[in-house]
C-alpha cells in the first residue's frame, strides 16, 4: 500500500503530543500503510476480518463502561472501565468524536490481561489499525484473537 | 543504463522543480497582508492574512472552541463564514452536514485568512476571554481527584454562570509539541471573583490531567480562557434531579453555592454515584447545604462498596438508584454531570421516568 497524503497527514495527527500524550505509533519506524498493510495480512492469517474483532471489542466496551467504574463479568471476562469526561477525534480525521475511556479486561480462565481504549474499537472497525508497536495500547492481531476466543474457521 | 538513470535524475528534479514551485505559490498565498475580519456584523477587525481563521480569530481574542488543535479532527471550530473564505476544502467536508454546507459553515482551523471576510459567530463565544491565573492552592479530594484554586490578577473581570467551564491550557511539557486545551466545570460560586476552583480527577495517560497532578505546583501560573457552556440551573418552578458522577460533582458545588447564597428555592435532589468510599468526597459540604438550601437532598450511592467501607447508604449503579428514587418524574427537570456513558445511561432512565429529553441538561462536546 503507498502512502497517501491522507494517510501522511493522519499519520501526523498520530505523533506524541498531538491528539494522546503517547500518540498511535510508539516506537515502530513503519509508515502507517505498511502497518496497516501488515496488520491487514496477520487478521487475513487468522481467518478473521477486522469488523469480528472490532464487534467483540465493541460489546465488552459497552459493558464496561456499563459499570460506571465498578468492575462487571462477562462470560469469561472481568472488564472495568476508567471513563472520563470529554472526547476525542479520530486521528485519521473523519467526522465522530469518541469517550475518552480505557477498558481493563482480564480472562478469569487463564488469567491474561489486556487494555484497550474505546477510540481504539473504532479504529479497528473503520481502519483495520491496532496501533504502532511500542505503543502503549498497540493490540497484536494475533494476541487480541485468542484473548477474545476467537478462533479461526476451519480451512 | 545510462539513459535509465539519466530518466531518474530528470523525473527527480522535475519533481524538486515541481515542489519548489508549490511551496514558493503557498508562501506568496499565505502572505497576504493585512486582511479584514467583520464579525457579527460589528467594526472591521484587521489581521495579518496567510494564518488559519481560527489562530487569527485566537490573535483577536475570540476563543472557538477545539479539541484538535487545529488538526481538522475533531470538527468543533465550526463558523459561519458569509464573505471570503474560498472554496470548501476537502479537509472540511467530512466535518460537515448538508445543511451547514448551505448555510455556509467552515472549520476555522481549515480556512486561511486571504481575502475580506464577513463572520458570523455566536455572542457566548464573544464574550470567551483569556485569562492569566496563578495556582494558589492544590488540595486532594480523594486518590485520584484534586481541587485546584486558580488566583486572577487584580480586576481581571471574569465573571461566570454557576455550571459553566473554562477551558485550561496545558503548556509545552514532555513531548507535547503545542499546548493543549481541556476543559473544566468551575466549583466555586459566581459570587468569588478572586479566583476559581476546579476538581481534577486525573486519567491514566491523559495530557492535561497528568501535568495538573504530577507536575503543577502552588505558585506556578497558567492561561485559562472562558466561560463555557449552558449547563446552568433553570430557576423555574420544576423539581430538579441532579445526577454527578466522580468529578462531575463540581459543577453542582457552584450551583448549590450559588442556590445557598441568592435564597434560590427549588426542590432537588443530587445523587452521586461513585464506586467505594473512597472515591466520596465533600460529603460534609453537601450536608451543610442540606441545612441552608430548604427542599435540598443528597444521596450518596456506591456501585461496589468495598467491605471496610461499612456502608449503610445507597448501593447499586447510580441509574439504578435514581430510578428507585421515583415512581414518575413527569414535570421535572434532570441535570447531569460525568463521563459521557453516564450521561446517555441517565437520559434512558430520565426519559423513561417522564422527564422530556429538552428539559435534561447537560454539557457534552457534539
Ligand atoms: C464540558 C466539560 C466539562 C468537564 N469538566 C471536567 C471536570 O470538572 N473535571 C474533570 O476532571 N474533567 C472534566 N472534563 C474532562 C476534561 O476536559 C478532560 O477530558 C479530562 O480531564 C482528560 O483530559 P486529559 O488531557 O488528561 O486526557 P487526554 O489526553 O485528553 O485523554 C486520555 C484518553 O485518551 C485515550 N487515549 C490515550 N492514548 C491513546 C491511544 N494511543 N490510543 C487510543 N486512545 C488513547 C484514552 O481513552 C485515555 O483515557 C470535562 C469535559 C467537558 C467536555
Ligand atoms: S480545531 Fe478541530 S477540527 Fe478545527
Ligand atoms: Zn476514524
Amino acid at each position: 500500500m503507498k502512502q497517501s497524503p491522507q494517510l501522511q497527514a493522519a499519520q501526523a495527527r498520530m505523533a506524541p503530543g498531538a491528539l494522546t500524550m503517547d500518540g498511535f505509533l510508539g516506537t515502530d519506524p513503519r509508515d502507517l500503510a505498511e502497518i496497516l498493510e501488515d496488520d491487514e495480512g496477520a487478521v487475513r492469517r487468522l481467518g478473521l476480518a477486522h469488523e469480528a474483532l472490532a464487534a467483540d471489542l465493541h460489546r465488552l466496551t459497552e459493558r464496561a463502561i456499563g459499570g460506571f467504574g465498578a468492575p462487571v463479568a462477562e462470560g469469561p471476562f472481568e472488564l472495568c472501565a476508567c471513563e472520563a469526561m470529554g472526547v476525542l477525534p479520530c486521528p485519521f480525521g473523519e467526522p465522530g468524536l469518541h469517550p475518552k475511556a480505557v477498558i481493563e479486561a482480564r480472562r478469569t480462565d487463564t488469567g491474561e490481561r489486556l487494555s484497550w481504549t474505546a477510540l481504539q474499537v473504532h479504529l479497528i472497525r473503520a481502519h483495520g489499525f491496532y496501533e504502532g508497536r511500542g505503543s502503549p495500547f498497540r493490540l497484536e492481531p494475533p494476541v487480541l484473537a485468542r484473548f477474545l476466543g476467537l478462533h479461526p474457521p476451519p480451512q | 543504463m545510462g539513459s535509465v538513470v539519466s530518466a531518474v535524475l530528470v523525473l527527480a528534479g522535475l519533481g524538486a522543480f515541481l515542489a519548489l514551485l508549490l511551496v514558493l505559490a503557498e508562501k506568496r498565498l499565505a502572505s497576504s497582508g493585512p486582511v479584514r475580519l467583520r464579525i457579527n456584523q460589528g467594526e472591521p477587525r484587521e489581521v495579518e492574512g496567510g494564518e488559519p481563521l481560527l489562530s487569527a480569530l485566537k490573535g483577536q481574542g475570540i476563543f472557538i472552541p477545539s479539541a484538535c488543535g487545529g488538526r481538522g479532527s475533531c470538527g468543533l471550530c465550526k463558523v459561519r463564514i458569509l464573505e471570503g473564505g474560498g472554496p470548501l476544502l476537502p479537509t472540511e467536508t467530512p466535518h460537515l452536514s448538508p445543511e451547514e454546507i448551505d448555510n455556509q459553515v467552515r472549520l476555522s482551523c481549515q480556512v486561511k485568512v486571504r481575502e475580506a471576510m464577513a463572520l458570523e459567530i455566536p455572542e457566548s463565544l464573544l464574550e470567551v476571554e483569556e485569562y492569566p491565573v496563578r495556582v494558589e492552592a492544590l488540595t486532594p479530594c480523594t486518590y485520584d481527584t484534586v481541587k485546584v484554586r486558580l488566583g486572577f490578577e487584580a480586576d481581571a473581570g471574569f465573571s461566570f454562570r454557576a455550571g459553566q467551564y473554562v477551558q485550561v491550557e496545558t503548556p509545552i511539557y514532555d513531548g507535547l509539541s503545542e499546548p493543549v486545551y481541556r476543559a473544566y466545570s468551575i466549583s466555586s460560586p459566581p459570587s468569588e471573583t478572586r479566583f476559581i476552583e476546579l476538581i481534577l480527577r486525573r486519567v491514566p495517560r491523559g495530557i492535561c490531567t497528568t501535568y495538573v497532578h504530577e507536575l503543577l505546583l502552588a505558585g506556578d501560573r497558567l492561561k485559562i480562557n472562558g466561560p463555557y457552556g449552558d449547563f446552568y440551573l433553570r430557576e423555574t418552578q420544576a423539581e430538579a434531579v441532579f445526577i454527578a458522577g466522580g468529578s462531575g460533582l463540581a459543577p453542582f458545588e457552584a450551583i448549590l453555592a450559588d442556590m445557598a447564597e441568592r435564597g434560590i428555592r427549588k426542590k432537588a435532589t443530587l445523587f452521586f454515584g461513585a464506586v467505594s468510599r473512597r472515591d466520596l468526597y465533600d460529603q460534609e459540604l453537601l450536608r451543610e447545604y442540606e441545612e441552608k438550601i430548604p427542599g435540598f437532598r443528597a444521596v450518596p450511592a456506591l456501585s461496589k462498596p468495598a467491605p471496610e467501607d461499612q456502608w449503610e447508604g445507597e448501593t447499586g449503579l447510580i441509574t439504578e438508584v435514581v430510578a428507585r428514587g421515583y415512581e414518575s418524574m413527569a414535570g421535572m427537570e434532570g441535570y447531569l454531570c460525568g463521563s459521557p456513558g453516564m450521561i446517555d445511561a441517565c437520559i434512558r432512565v430520565l426519559t423513561e421516568k417522564g422527564i422530556p429529553e429538552d428539559r435534561i441538561y447537560f454539557d457534552k462536546f457534539s
